[in-house]
């Protein structure tokens, strides 16, 4: 195992790990707040980089691409908490979690059907040149997705450490009962955390198409992964679910070049279930009786 | 009115038989049987995705890993060893149960979400295996899958197998209503609706749901056998992500909580996917499937079969409108107990019980002792831990040191389904009925622990069963003419007046035929004339020979009917004994009243 092998493994793996970190973060948010595991979460990314590969295609300038393609997920995000979340607050969540099933599956089939079956390419943000790190040679693009994903987790942070809104979300983290006692509105941060989900994921969707491609069945799988990066820190800690979400790039990139590329995913969830079944009396309580994560 | 659910019952067959049957009347060329070929297969998958998903409450999102199984095992089986069709179906459902059945305890105690995710990575794990494996053909699949065949019998036309088909449809919707009309079915709608009230009737809530894993994984493996005979050819895509999806949504389409309704749901899955095709818009087909599942989720949560129920009721008026025609109470209604203990012995032996939560001591070194055939009042004021050692007694909560003995044996480590097997019932402050039943089913509930056909017996309704089932209707009308509700047996337990949900509750602990009863303040939000129909209740439900303990700050109830009283205070008993020396105690009347207000009195 010699040590330029292992770096070209670890660190394309992190790209993919910063898309599966932010969903994984997504997840925390939606489900702190909100109570619901939104399956959905994967469809932003993949809407993210349909979107903008669609638009520069047809000739609309990448910055533009990647601003639009990003609105388009925060706004999704808002229109799936009001028109599919809202009304059924009251409703046990196997039957929130498959609604939200339902709008991914809409998600999907609307891509589908308006940006093709073949997967879409973007233009490389800065040029398809390459840099060496640590031994390893990584396309500039890798760059860009580090940078953004640092950009979107430093303001998350902020946002959570240091301002009201951030404070009562992480509130609702520890307790959303005693967080509406205390005033919280707690209908108002669902919308804001599904926003925020919906525009960070499709970022990421941009910022990586021109390293991987965007395809209109990609969204279930990263849920999946990102989910797992979540489920780490009991789907409470963001700082954990992010470090989870790096770790399972890095884990399914070292499964695919040591032991082989089909066995991959059969391998991370593999790792999922047993962890989960090896955890799983902590959810037994529901969510109230998990302790605090905190954003720390 | 036993008949409103058999009447739909039959009226459901008769439009079943009728469009399965007309189906190829009207539809006679290949490609349209073969739609109707795999409908059929589709619904037989949705019927069990309705036992673990509607009953069972378990969104197991990665059932169709074991159509996986049952298609592979048919599929390899057939082709490279020549084996009968049937047969390989059969050792399918087998090999899927048996893999099904270590693996559901484990994966059941994932909750919601963590079961949707850890269900699902198992069938993607499954798929993975499918493309990998050196036997299963990798990518280009497993073909030349002879056509369907019954021990040596091949079915050379496809009309032929589409009957076949649905004939195993109509197989598992019966194994289906069969549980639905048991104690399992039971307990399943009130394990979905309260753990902890289905466990005061001693319900297993572990068990039952890993039964409808096991049940749900045989049927899906069935599905997945006949898709491979109806495709002749089985690869890892065939039961990927699309089939998940359309068996998820025929089954909310169809109806959750309805048998019929998988079935239902699959047909028109189907015939919208066809007709999609047909309008040349299958790229749409997805996003309407999608939409579709939305809709009827915020909007219709009963599905097609729970509308076409509630229309049904509408039109011939069979529910809603009528005030239940309460009886008279008839005490002789109920035998008495047969084994009731020797009066006098300490049936409860409470001692130095001990229970905190943090810093406060709810209940602190408490003993006491409950005698058989009496009627022992536990009183205090707001706070004083009453309620906390009722749930101490019943298993709820753990004691944190002490014992407590029934009938002389240690039952402080039980769970309350264990407590309620050994003969303790009992009824709640804050009323627990199970709403999604009707009055006589929710009392029926408390038969439970009586009852012993298990799961086989249950979906084959062999005679014994059906006896069986008789012989708890019959009791379960005893119970509710005891306690004077003999009318309202067919209404919804949510359709009752409190105090009427009261007496349903007590029947319900009746039914279960206990030797100690609790009653947690029976008479809270009754008013006068309900209050004193209801000490007359208990001192009938004690002449049966059943010995009660009931927690009550109603002094009329307690004084005019308790053998025994024992009072506590902050967490401590300070007093037990007779009504009148209680009465005249000055530790009482000062936790009461206050010591000031005592010494004024004195």
């Amino acid at each position: 195992m010699d040590f330029q092998t292992l770096a070209q493994l670890v660190l394309p793996g992190l790209t993919t790990g910063c898309v599966y970190a932010l969903i994984a973060l997504g997840f925390v948010l939606c489900f702190n707040v909100s109570g619901v595991v939104n399956m959905a979460q994967g469809e932003f990314v993949m809407l993210g980089g349909l979107l903008g590969a669609w638009l520069s295609i047809k000739g609309v300038p990448l910055i533009a691409a990647v601003v639009v393609a990003t609105m388009a997920g925060a706004v999704l995000g808002v229109l799936q908490e009001r028109l599919t979340l809202a009304p059924v607050r009251r409703s046990p969540p196997f039957i929130q979690i498959t609604i939200t099933l339902g709008v991914a599956v809409i998600v999907r089939g609307i891509a589908l059907i308006q940006f093709g079956k073949d997967p879409l390419s973007m233009p490389a943000f800065s040029g398809d040149d390459t840099f060496e790190l640590l031994t390893a040679v990584l396309p500039i693009q890798t760059l860009w997705v580090w940078g953004a994903t640092a950009a979107m987790l430093i303001g998350i942070y902020y946002f959570l450490r240091h301002t009201d809104v951030g404070r009562a979300v992480r509130a609702c983290s520890i307790n959303v009962v005693a967080a509406r006692l205390m005033g919280v509105n707690a209908e108002r941060l669902t919308v804001m955390v599904f926003a925020i989900a919906g525009g960070t994921g499709a970022l990421a969707g941009a910022v990586i198409t021109p390293v991987v491609l965007a395809s209109w069945d990609a969204g279930f799988v990263y849920a999946l992964k990102g989910f797992i990066g979540a489920i780490l820190g009991g789907l409470r800690s963001p700082v954990v679910a992010v470090m989870g979400g790096l770790g399972v790039g890095v884990a399914e990139s070292l499964a695919a070049g040591y032991l082989s590329s089909g066995w991959k995913d059969a391998i991370v969830y593999g790792l999922l279930l047993a962890f989960l079944l090896i955890r799983g009396g902590v959810f037994l309580h529901g969510r109230a009786a998990l302790t605090a994560g905190g954003g720390h | 009115m036993r008949g409103l659910a058999a009447r739909k019952t039959t009226l459901a067959l008769i439009a079943f038989l009728v469009l399965v049957g007309g189906y190829p009347l009207l539809f006679r060329n290949s490609y349209e049987i073969g739609v109707g070929i795999t409908a059929g297969a589709l619904a037989i998958g949705a019927v069990g995705f309705v036992l673990l998903l509607g009953y069972a409450h378990q969104l197991a999102a990665g059932q169709p890993a074991f159509c996986m199984i049952g298609g592979y095992t048919s599929g390899i089986l057939c082709v490279k060893f020549g084996w009968d069709p049937m047969a390989t179906l059969l050792l399918g459902a087998l090999l899927s149960m048996a893999i099904a059945y270590p693996i559901a305890a484990p994966m059941l105690k994932l909750r919601g979400f963590v079961l949707v995710m850890g269900s699902l990575a198992f069938q993607l794990i499954l798929v993975v295996v499918a493309f990998e494996l050196p036997f299963t053909g990798g990518a280009m699949g497993t073909y030349g899958i002879p056509r369907f065949a019954i021990f040596g019998f091949t079915l050379q036309s496809d009309v032929a197998f589409y009957f076949v088909v649905w004939a195993f449809v109509l197989a598992t919707i019966a194994i289906g209503l069969n549980i639905d009309r048991s104690r399992i079915g039971r307990a399943l709608k009130a394990i979905a609706i309260s753990e902890m009230t289905a466990g005061s009737v001693g319900m297993n809530t572990v068990k039952h749901k890993v039964q409808m894993f096991v049940v749900s994984a045989g049927m899906a493996s069935v599905s997945g056998s006949l898709f491979v005979h109806f495709l002749r050819a089985v690869d890892p895509t065939v039961f990927g992500f699309v089939f998940s999806l359309n068996l998820v949504i025929a089954v909310i389409i169809g109806g959750l909580m309805s048998i019929w309704g998988g079935a239902v749901g699959a047909a028109i899955v189907t015939a919208l996917r066809e007709g999609l095709r047909g309008l040349s818009l299958p790229m749409w087909e997805t996003v309407i499937m999608g939409a579709l599942t939305a809709v009827v989720l915020i909007a219709f949560q009963r599905g097609f079969a729970g509308w076409i129920s509630d229309r049904f009721d509408r039109l011939t008026g069979a529910r809603g409108g009528k005030p239940p025609s309460v009886t008279e109470p008839q005490p002789t209604a109920l035998p008495r107990l047969a084994d009731a203990p020797q009066a006098g012995t300490p049936l409860l032996d409470v001692s130095s019980a001990k229970r905190s939560f943090g810093s406060l001591r709810a209940v602190d070194d408490v003993s006491f002792t409950v005698e058989a055939g009496s009627i022992t009042a536990l009183i205090g004021p707001n706070g004083a831990g009453k309620t906390t050692l009722l749930h101490l007694v019943g298993g709820y909560q753990p004691l944190d040191s002490g014992t407590i003995k029934f009938a002389g044996k240690p039952i402080e480590l039980l769970l309350p389904n264990r407590i309620a097997e050994l003969g303790i019932g009992r009824t709640f402050q804050n009323l627990q009925l199970f709403d999604n039943m009707t009055v006589l089913e929710n009392v029926m509930c408390g038969r439970y622990r009586l009852q012993t056909s298990g799961i086989l017996a249950i979906s084959a309704k062999l005679p014994r069963v059906r006896r069986d089932e008789n012989d708890v209707r019959r009791v379960a009308r005893d119970c509710l003419k005891f306690v004077g509700l003999q009318g309202a047996e067919n209404l919804m337990a949510n359709e009752l007046s409190f105090g009427h949900m009261r007496l349903v509750e007590i029947a319900r602990a009746l039914a279960l035929q206990p030797t100690l009863l609790l009653m947690d303040e029976p008479a809270s939000g009754l008013n006068d004339t309900e209050t004193e129909r209801l000490a007359e209740l208990i001192a009938q439900i004690a002449a049966l020979g059943i010995t009660v303990l009931l927690v009550e700050h109603d002094m009329r109830v307690v004084m005019g009917l308790a053998d025994k009283v024992v009072v506590m205070h902050h967490g401590k008993k300070i007093a037990d004994g007779p009504p009148d020396r209680i009465r005249a105690e000055p530790a009482v009347v000062a936790a009461y009243l206050g010591t000031e207000a005592y010494e004024t009195a004195a």
